[in-house]
């Protein structure tokens, strides 16, 4: 379905062993601590996960500033390989804060070891689709150029007009 | 909203890899369609079309001075599809923040059953799920 570049292609180490970082994604008592966005709680009683191919991954965002804000995720796990990898579909309906609507996101996230017990963590997520509208299949690619394009060549302080 | 479908424009235009190529030549400088039909191997009706679609986008503006109409990048619808993307980027970068916060505190709590606090490996229980090196 999504066979094209990713937009978001984030690379990071984390100063913890694999399967601690590995935890932190699947086990809900871990995720409720980081997960984001900033402002917003995870009700730990409307979080479920079945982590495994298959399986999935839900839970609801409250926003703390506008508590009428939930935005429920329900993420449909096509790929999991324990300890390493999990790759699957996001769903995010309810209300959203900016009043857009619902969207699906594929994202990836795959965890390598990288000495000294340190998780080196890659984060693909290819942006919805329907955002575009009929769009060509092309605007994925072109994303990715313009997202290049602006961050290397010219882009100074953001919001400058370049001319 | 509205801001939606504007980006959908904008997205679809980018779509093309000719608009693309055309954009970038416009980074560089003000041109016309006889200038940037030299670098580009189509015909001068064409690259017109495909101006159109980027002035419909509001990628580009055009101005007539004399008998020449140079085409000009219109930076801010672009910045607009630029910060769309790193709307998400941000939310990755401050949870991945957050989390290690998280790992570091999780980690610190586990610390004192295990003392030697410079050891590299993990703690015996997660030992079994690791291929050390």
């Amino acid at each position: 379905m999504h066979t094209e570049v990713p937009q978001i292609d984030i690379s990071r180490v984390l100063d913890a062993p694999r399967g601690l970082v590995y935890r932190a994604f699947t086990d809900p008592d871990h995720f409720v601590a980081w997960w984001g966005p900033i402002g917003h709680s995870l009700p730990r009683t409307e979080i479920e996960f079945d982590v495994r191919p298959g399986g999935h991954q839900r839970w609801t965002e409250v926003s703390a500033a506008n508590p009428g804000v939930r935005v429920h995720v329900h993420v449909d796990l096509t790929d999991v390989t324990d300890g390493e990898l999990l790759d699957g579909l996001m769903h995010v309906t309810g209300r959203l804060p900016d009043g857009v609507e619902a969207f699906e996101t594929r994202v990836r996230v795959e965890f390598h070891d990288e000495a000294p017990g340190r998780t080196r963590l890659t984060i693909h997520q290819w942006l919805p689709q329907q955002v575009t509208g009929n769009a060509e299949q092309g605007w994925l690619e072109a994303l990715t150029t313009l997202d290049a394009a602006l961050i290397d060549t010219r882009t100074p302080p953001s919001r400058v007009e370049v001319q | 909203m509205a801001g939606t479908d504007h980006l959908s424009a904008v997205f679809s235009a980018l779509a093309d890899p000719t608009r693309r190529a055309i954009l970038a030549d416009l980074a560089e400088r003000d041109a016309t369609v006889t200038e940037l039909t030299a670098s580009l191997p189509i015909s001068m009706p064409a690259v017109s079309r495909h101006l159109k679609v980027l002035e419909r986008a509001t990628l580009i503006s055009r101005t007539r001075s004399g008998k020449w109409r140079a085409s000009h990048l219109e930076a801010a619808p672009l910045r607009e599809a630029a910060d769309w993307i790193e709307r998400y980027r941000e939310f990755w970068d401050s949870s991945l923040t957050r989390l290690d916060a998280h790992l570091a505190a999780v980690q610190a709590a586990e610390r004192p059953r295990n003392p030697t606090d410079r050891d590299p490996r993990p703690p015996t229980e997660t030992a079994s799920d690791h291929k050390e090196p």
